[in-house]
């Protein structure tokens, strides 16, 4: 028995090892590697993306393939190895870190079709001062921007004459934050298990828009200069005063990843009214509640159509004006309002600067963005496509929204500055300061929470500046 | 101790003149060859392949000196002078792998010298000899290897792996602390030779309060779990090995199903168990509590403990599979002297049981410390990233390694990791040294053969 | 009389042994119960449990375990194996030739190399992390299984202490026995020590093998194809909210381990005690 059992083990040594060496067959054909990230791969972009392009190359020497990596892999580490992709696709200030040391390729955009067609504040996402020239290292694909997910179906069935005071039909609760708190205290007050709008607060993605609503930013002269970082600044103390407040509207599940983690089966089982996601995460939103469905006795196609109708994803509400959502101000008046400011994305194509095969690279990337496969990608992910005559094609009410808030500001695109990286952790951990109390004792004055935002200002501080 | 080293070194210099004069007064031939080729001296005295040998090592060192090596100890020194830059296609020189290229040269030259002097005694030895009887050929050379020189021939490749796997690595990380490797300064920027980092963490300031901070709780937490852990195995073992308790084998069967499943898997479910949103706040809310915030931003204590308990759920089982071993080769006579005499359950214990398996587990308990304060799992998984008042980019939670991981993967601040890592290793190497070395297992290692 | 107030004594501490044995069986089992359970929830995610339990059980997330090619647990268990049996064993050899050398033969330098060992263990290993890849980017064995089962295998002798401590039980007499037989040392190693070093081999095999099993840093840093991941770096590649398949493949990861351990315990407790008790 032993003996068998250590045979076993020998074959399957061996076996091993062969295989690892059948892997190096030489071959003269060029490779592309293509890192993308999980969601495209699921999904079968990835796959329709690469068909399409080495059905039009197939005449030359050159196949793309999948890098089949992970897609937080860090070209800094792998690139200058030989063992990094040669064209990846990421978020903007992910792809930006690597331009410091030169690790992404910059790209000619200027004479590409693709440059007209997306506006230019998604541009700066990729924009690098090289010595005084002006330079792109990434193209932009498409827009990521925090959106609001509800449940049509759980609105109170009068909302039509009591949440409806603009009369433009669609409920107060979901324009106004102010609505949406006080629609949310009163299901908290009927049914204490249920919550109206939940989210993790510590979540510095998320709920940086506020601060930047009142005039928090994160980094000075347009995100570029990690000398000055104003989470604090201007009357930011009034979107922690929000954060603090959204507090009171849920209970200590807000502090940890238990609003992350289960948004798409409590959104389902009707444990919260809204939440706040990317629209990248649709696709588990209605698998999640078209189960539900079915399991109420419907068919998957009639499952699928009521998930249609109820579960519906749009911008943020507005804010108001002046910081406090906890009273109802008047809708109808527009100049008490603001547009709710928020962290998003550029998520776009770089090219590796220790691609073999640059020519080929920048076809890819060419190819990759554009209008065609834009809009494919669109189509395939329910992501909001960077450029306008894709996103003309999509022809989507929130897509035209996002597309609009990057046009204006109203989204705060994230640092394109390799300091990026040390903002994450005191954010988050001050947000959570402040959302703990907000739960719990109740005890902070504006004071307190204006000195939380200032520790954040000031740990973002020294975790960039004290080795630097 | 310390004392007596030194005078011995000091001793052993003061005679170095001396002994080298003796060694060229009565030196052949045989060891000049030597000194000027290593082999031809082996060769006159007739061991052709161990000369061939010598001379074969002597070829391809030198000649890994001439093409490589000198370079490498250059490139030590400056590690790197020309940036590089794959934008204007530059190749450049990496600072880190000129410093990893540089310690193997090092590592080279040391071998290099150490063949070198062997290869000069053992041509002298055996010139020596060769008057009085027949030396051995290579034959006999080889037979020694598995016999009276067994250790070289069986420590070779574990020493090997160690050094490249362990210690080159240590030694690469220690000489790091000296550089400014890290945050904007990483490949393809030059790294250089500095002491920033040492001045930084000894200038005072928060980072040194910060250091004090997470070392007091680091140590408190290593002496706690460790004692705990392992009187709460040794209990259990006790317990088990009662002689009341009938089906022994299934009764340890629970603890040893904790044992089999992997640490990072039972950490998760723990964390998941914990969360606010977890069972365990269910079941409290359902019975009209409130939700505990476990490992909330100002549960310090309550943090601290869960970990605590989590890790013992996590290392008892091993104790407790030990000590049940160890308890079972306690002598029984001495427990019916004792019961003879009437010493009670707890004096035996005392006096029996406790110096004995602690006599016998001392290596394992200074392994479970040294396990402990390197505990890196526990609060990583459980409590996740968060930054407290009055630390330096740290949580109250946190020990040393979370730290420093956080410093040194996660910012990527290598150089102050390093400096970090070099202060706590020198003072709990020392510590576990000290105990190790006054330890009855190691003083009295053959006492029972 | 004397036996009389004995008896009520006995019984009050056998009920009590009883009752301590059952409070430390529920506060281990329990755990792993909760784990196990919840790999058949049916909805997958944990935030849908009634209380501790799921609220409906199913086979989904096996199905999908072994189904699911982007989350391909089938190769990551693979590859897992494959290195952890190439580490085991050859981790095995080197550890348990370094023990029995260090506690056989006494030789220039031999307690300077206990103490150094012991100094290095103190080391906190990540931190040589970069060195390590550094390292094996030189060799060429990045995205290598083998290479990386090479660096467990290579770091088991420092962890020597408890194999040589079984060792340093093994009378001299024995050996003096085989030497007048005229047994050179390497035999002496193969045909004497090693027949007695059962106990301690199982052990040593067993630890060698489940420490691969459970790492995630050291393949992470190595392992950048997806194909040759293992399985600690997969299940933490899961998205957080499919919790009922994050178990799901941890209790078949652990499966084998509890098997191995049941059917070896034997061997093990005794490989650990005699490897500690100098009696």
């Amino acid at each position: 028995m032993k003996r068998i059992f250590a045979i076993m083990l020998a074959v399957f040594m061996m076996a091993g090892m062969l295989s690892v060496f059948a892997a190096c067959e030489p071959s003269t054909q060029i490779t592309l590697r293509v890192l993308e990230n999980d969601t495209a791969k699921k999904e079968g972009y990835l796959d329709y993306l690469l068909n399409a392009f080495n059905e039009k190359y197939k005449d030359e020497n050159v196949v793309a393939v999948d890098a089949n990596m992970d897609e937080y892999s860090n070209l800094e580490q792998d690139g200058p190895y030989g063992h990094g992709p040669d064209v990846l696709y990421q978020a903007n200030d992910v792809l930006m870190k690597y331009v410091d040391g030169h690790h992404i390729m910059p790209i000619n955009v200027t004479e590409m079709d693709v440059f007209e067609q997306v506006p230019q504040n998604a541009w700066d996402a990729y924009k690098y001062d090289n010595n005084g020239e002006i330079v792109y290292c990434g193209i932009p694909v498409n827009v990521q921007q925090p959106l609001l997910y509800y449940r049509k179906d759980m609105l109170p069935e009068d909302w039509q004459t009591e949440w409806d005071d603009n009369d433009n039909g669609i409920p107060d609760m979901v324009e106004f934050w102010n609505e949406l708190y006080l629609y949310s205290q009163s299901i908290r007050k009927s049914d204490m298990s249920k919550y109206g709008f939940a989210l993790q607060l510590n979540n510095e993605y998320f709920n940086s828009g506020f601060l930047f609503t009142y005039g928090g930013y994160i980094f000075g002269n347009n995100n570029t200069d990690d000398t000055d970082i104003g989470l604090s600044a201007g009357n930011a103390k009034l979107g922690g005063k929000i954060i603090w407040d959204l507090a009171g509207i849920m209970d200590e599940k807000c502090l940890d990843d238990t609003f992350t983690t289960g948004r798409e089966s409590m959104l389902a089982n009707g444990t919260i009214f809204a939440t706040i996601c990317t629209p990248d995460m649709t696709s588990s939103f209605v698998k999640e509640l078209s189960a539900v469905y079915r399991k109420e006795g419907l068919s998957e196609e009639e499952a699928l159509k009521k998930v249609d109708e109820n579960l519906v994803i749009t911008g943020l509400p507005k804010l108001p004006a002046n910081g406090d959502i906890t009273v109802r101000q008047d809708v109808t008046d527009d100049s008490l309002w603001v547009a709710h400011k928020t962290m998003g994305g550029v998520n776009g194509y770089g090219i590796s600067s220790y691609t073999k095969n640059r020519e080929w690279a920048l076809k890819f990337v060419e190819f990759a963005t554009s209008e065609e496969m834009v809009l494919k990608r669109a189509e395939m992910l329910g992501v909001v496509p960077a450029r306008a005559d894709a996103l003309q094609q999509v022809g989507d009410e929130v897509a035209e929204i996002i597309f609009n808030n990057l046009d204006d500001g109203t989204i705060v695109v994230m640092p394109s500055i390799s300091a990026v990286g040390q903002i994450w952790l005191p954010i988050s951990s001050g947000f959570k300061q402040i959302a703990t109390d907000g739960c719990g004792d109740c005890l902070y004055t504006m004071d307190d929470i204006q000195a939380v935002l200032e520790t954040i200002d000031d740990n973002i501080y020294k975790a960039i500046h004290t080795f630097g | 101790m310390k004392n007596n080293v030194f005078r011995r070194t000091l001793g052993s210099i003061k005679k170095l003149p001396l002994r080298c004069k003796e060694f060229f007064k009565d030196s052949g031939r045989e060891t000049y060859a030597s000194m000027c080729f290593m082999g031809v001296g082996q060769m006159i005295n007739g061991q052709y392949v161990k000369g061939l040998l010598y001379m074969l090592a002597e070829i391809l060192l030198v000649a890994y000196f001439a093409l490589q090596g000198i370079s490498d100890i250059v490139g030590f020194f400056t590690l790197g002078t020309v940036k590089a830059d794959a934008w204007l296609g530059i190749e450049g020189d990496n600072s880190v792998i000129m410093l990893l290229m540089g310690i193997f040269a090092w590592i080279a030259l040391g071998f290099l010298v150490y063949l070198y002097f062997a290869n000069i005694k053992d041509a002298k030895k055996y010139a020596d000899m060769k008057a009085f009887k027949k030396i051995p050929g290579i034959k006999d050379d080889l037979a020694a290897l598995i016999n009276s020189k067994f250790y070289k021939f069986a420590l070779f490749l574990p020493l090997l792996g160690v050094l490249v796997f362990n210690v080159l690595p240590i030694v690469f990380m220690i000489l790091i602390a000296f550089t400014n490797y890290g945050g904007t300064i990483v490949p393809p920027e030059l790294v250089d030779w500095s002491l920033d980092s040492f001045r930084k963490l000894f200038a005072g300031g928060e980072l040194a309060q910060s250091f004090a901070r997470i070392l007091g709780w680091n140590l408190l937490w290593a002496f706690a779990s460790t004692f705990f852990n392992y009187f709460v195995g040794l209990g259990l073992a006790i317990l088990f090995n009662k002689k009341c308790v009938k089906g022994k084998a299934i009764w340890r069967s629970f603890p040893v199903l904790a044992y089999a499943i992997p640490g990072f898997i039972t950490l998760l479910a723990f964390k998941f168990m914990f969360s606010n949103g977890g069972p365990i706040n269910n079941m409290i809310v359902d019975n009209g509590g409130k939700i505990i915030d476990f490992f909330g931003i100002n549960s310090k204590w309550m943090a601290r403990g869960i970990g605590f308990f989590v890790n013992a759920w996590l290392s008892v089982p091993s104790i407790m599979l030990l000590a049940t071993g160890i308890l079972s080769n306690i002598n029984t006579d001495l427990y019916e002297a004792a019961r003879i005499d009437g010493a009670s359950g707890w004096v035996q214990f005392k006096s029996i049981t406790l110096p004995f398996v602690i006599f016998s587990t001392t290596p394992v308990l200074l392994n479970q410390f040294i396990g402990n304060f390197n505990n890196f799992g526990v609060f990583y998984f459980l409590r996740g990233d968060v930054l407290s008042d009055g630390y330096f980019l740290a949580s109250d939670t946190d020990l040393l390694i979370n730290w420093l991981y956080r410093m040194s993967i996660d910012k990527e601040y290598y150089s102050i990791g390093a400096a970090i890592s070099l202060v706590i290793f020198l003072i709990t190497s020392a510590l576990s040294l000290i105990v190790y070395v006054k330890s009855a297992s190691y003083k009295k290692e053959d006492t029972f053969r | 009389m004397k036996k009389l107030k004995l008896r009520p004594k006995r019984i009050a501490d056998t009920f009590l042994t009883y009752a301590l044995l059952l409070l430390v069986s529920v506060v281990f089992l329990f755990p792993c119960l909760w784990l196990v359970l919840s790999c058949f929830s049916a909805s997958g995610s944990i935030y849908s449990f009634n209380g501790f339990f799921p609220t409906e059980y199913s086979l989904n997330s096996f199905k999908s375990l072994f189904t699911d090619s982007f989350y391909n647990y089938w190769s990551w268990f693979k590859n897992t194996l494959l290195i952890a049996v190439v580490s085991s064993f050859l981790g095995t050899l080197l550890v348990v030739v370094t023990a029995f050398t260090i506690s056989t033969f006494q030789f220039k330098g031999r307690k300077a190399l206990m103490k150094g060992a012991l100094a290095l263990g103190m080391f906190p290993s990540f931190m040589g992390m970069t060195a390590v890849y550094l390292l094996m980017t030189q060799f060429n064995f990045i995205n290598s299984r083998i290479g990386l089962a090479l660096i467990y295998a290579c770091g088991a002798p420092m962890g020597y202490l408890v194999q040589k401590g079984f060792f340093d039980t093994i009378p001299k007499t024995i050996y003096d026995a085989a030497k007048i037989d005229g047994a050179s040392n390497l035999r002496i190693f193969c045909s004497v020590t090693l027949p007695l070093s059962k106990p301690i081999l199982v052990y040593t095999l067993l630890t060698q093998f489940a420490w691969p099993w459970s790492d995630y840093i050291l393949p992470k840093l190595l392992l950048k194809d997806r194909e040759l991941w293992t399985v600690a770096m997969g299940l933490m590649s899961l998205p957080d909210k499919e919790f009922a398949r994050f178990a799901a493949g941890s209790v078949f990861i652990g499966v084998p381990i509890v098997v191995l351990y049941f059917c070896l315990t034997k061997y093990m407790v005794n490989g650990l005690s005699a490897g500690a008790v100098k009696e």
